[in-house]
């Protein structure tokens, strides 16, 4: 069940340091997931490496990747070499500065992960600085090298762990002047603004992920298994009886069929 | 003042009231190192082809179909008509579902945001959706089809304008308490907690986006010289974990090492506030019950 991590290194505050992992807060495990086949075989397409100047084959052993230093002029760089760059953040995230939780605009948060102690002679420490962050309503800020950059890095206090954002670089985000600067910003008709709260208050609801449920993927599980069916041999059929040996796609559809009426039905209350 | 392309338009549709937007995109992805593939045997350059698994011939572009396994081996094709036939016709409107209170929203689902404006400058339906949420300390989850898919998007004021982020659909996160679950449930209080709350608040400061600048690319340049100097790479040394014997003492020494320094970001009093914060805290572990 564990999910192979991410990331590992330490995580530091001052001189107590721990062990810690990450892995990321997305997951493609569950998302109807497509291969890419031959139209005229119908058998699975591979990507294979061949060298640009003789179109042999290569070995994926044999690929490694190359920093360019000049025209046709290449420096090979290992993997572990890379690891060895000098800079702390590869392996370490060593919380420098803390700030308020509510200082960092959401436009900011890039790509969440969740950070955990890796063994447990860690657990004390990590618990200490995730505690300390709650008790004080901070967010830490550090520095992280996560694939092949340097990241500015919040963490925040959730439950048990550590929820770990990157954040978005300066030069990323657009100035929102060029955007909202031409924004009438006379206030509005307090009386319609009081209609408008009373129209939000009876559409409120709590926050929950069945609100980010998704229609398009149980329309295509069905237009999956509509084709399957077209396509399978009449002997064959008797095995698919979803009584006896129910498909893994059948299941799916049962789930996900499920949860959709169970949101229709709250919609009706 | 030159305003970029609107990357959409459309409406934002709540009650019985549409209101013409644009959308903008608000961040884009900045360059990362770029390093290229190459054959280690003869240095050359290498590029990616296309081939059949089995006969091993290559496949072009115009050969390549979707399938989706069904059993060992098997597989549905899926023509691109199929996949878009199972997307809802767009009609180019971002028709509010609910509103959510802000406090209760779980970030973990944001994908990318967007800025909203008015189509047309003093639209009063725009002004009075971004006041009334605001106002109600809420959030609006609407779904439209956006660059041909069908995407949930939270829309929240900010400043003049709406930002609207699209999220991620529910099996495409892990919950963080299913991330968490295995963790033990480990409370510090006393000597400890005050320590690294103190350690905590020398420390206190802001994030500046415009002064973090990404120092991954001259590190590797300089790897790279070194490399071609024949200088030995620079090992970077994995720190020592504190062990739990030594927790409360390592605390102890970081509590000594900050207080001796001024504190450098912050002129504030480091005693701790939580005092006030402690209604804030309350509404915060709701959301995660």
């Amino acid at each position: 069940m564990a999910l192979r991590p991410y990331w590992k290194g330490y995580l530091k505050l001052s001189l107590v340091t721990c062990p810690v992992q990450m892995t990321p807060a997305t997951s493609e495990s569950e998302k109807v997931r497509f291969h890419t086949l031959n139209r005229v075989t119908h058998n699975r397409v591979m990507s294979r490496y061949v060298d640009a100047v003789t179109g042999k084959e290569i070995e994926d052993e044999d690929a490694v990747k190359g920093y360019q230093k000049g025209e046709d002029d290449y420096v090979i760089l290992e993997e572990e070499e890379l690891e060895n760059v000098a800079l702390d953040s590869t392996k370490t995230i060593d919380i420098d500065v803390f700030a308020p939780s509510d200082s960092i605009e959401w436009i900011w948060l890039d790509t969440p992960y969740y950070l955990s102690p890796n063994e447990p002679v860690g657990e004390e420490a990590f618990s200490v600085i995730r505690d300390a962050m709650a008790s004080e309503d901070m967010v830490g800020i550090s520095r992280l090298v996560i694939s092949r950059r340097e990241r500015a890095v919040m963490l925040e206090p959730r439950g048990k762990g550590i929820v770990l954002w990157t954040l978005r670089y300066g030069d990323e985000v657009r100035d929102e002047n060029a955007y909202f600067g031409g924004v009438d910003d006379s206030p509005s008709d307090p009386e319609v603004v009081l209609l408008v709260q009373q129209l939000i208050k009876k559409q409120t609801r709590h926050w929950d992920s069945k609100l980010v449920a998704d229609p398009v993927q149980d329309k295509l599980l069905e237009i999956i298994e509509a084709k399957r069916k077209q396509t399978k041999r009449p002997a064959k059929t008797k095995e698919i009886n979803p009584k006896r040996a129910p498909s893994n796609v059948i299941n799916i559809m049962d789930a996900l069929r499920k949860s959709v009426e169970g949101e229709n039905r709250r919609g009706k209350r | 003042m030159v305003v970029a392309r609107a990357n959409w338009k459309g409406f934002i549709k709540f009650g019985g009231v549409a209101v013409a937007v644009k959308l903008y995109t608000v961040a884009s992805s900045s360059e990362r190192i770029a390093f290229h593939t190459l054959n280690r045997v003869t240095g050359n350059r290498v590029r990616r082809v296309f081939v059949d698994s089995e006969t091993g011939d290559t496949v072009e572009p115009e050969e390549q179909v979707k399938g989706y396994e069904v059993e060992n081996g098997d597989f549905v094709v899926l023509e691109p008509e199929d996949v878009a036939s199972a997307i809802p016709e767009s009609d180019k409107t971002l028709k509010v579902e609910a509103f959510v209170p802000c406090n209760e929203i779980d970030d973990v689902y944001f994908d990318k945001p967007y800025y909203l404006a008015p189509d047309k400058m003093g639209a009063d339906g725009f002004k009075l959706l971004r006041d009334g949420m605001r106002k109600g300390r809420v959030a609006a989850l609407a779904r439209t089809v956006l660059f041909r898919r069908l995407r949930t998007v939270l829309i929240r004021p900010h400043n003049n304008g709406l930002i609207g982020t699209t999220l991620n659909f529910d099996y495409e996160i892990r919950s963080s308490e299913e991330a968490f679950d295995q963790l033990p449930d480990l409370k510090i209080e006393g000597e400890m907690l005050e320590l690294a709350k103190h350690i905590i608040n020398t420390k206190k400061g802001s994030f500046d986006p415009k002064a973090f600048d990404d120092r991954y690319e001259s590190a590797v340049a300089e790897l790279v010289k070194a490399k071609i100097e024949g200088r030995a790479l620079p090992k970077e040394r994995a720190p020592s974990p504190s062990k739990p014997g030594d927790l409360l003492q390592a605390l102890r020494e970081s509590a000594a090492l900050v207080s001796a320094r001024k504190p450098k970001r912050s002129s504030q009093k480091t005693d701790d506030g939580a005092s006030s914060r402690k209604a804030q805290r309350i509404s915060r572990s709701k959301r995660t019950a």
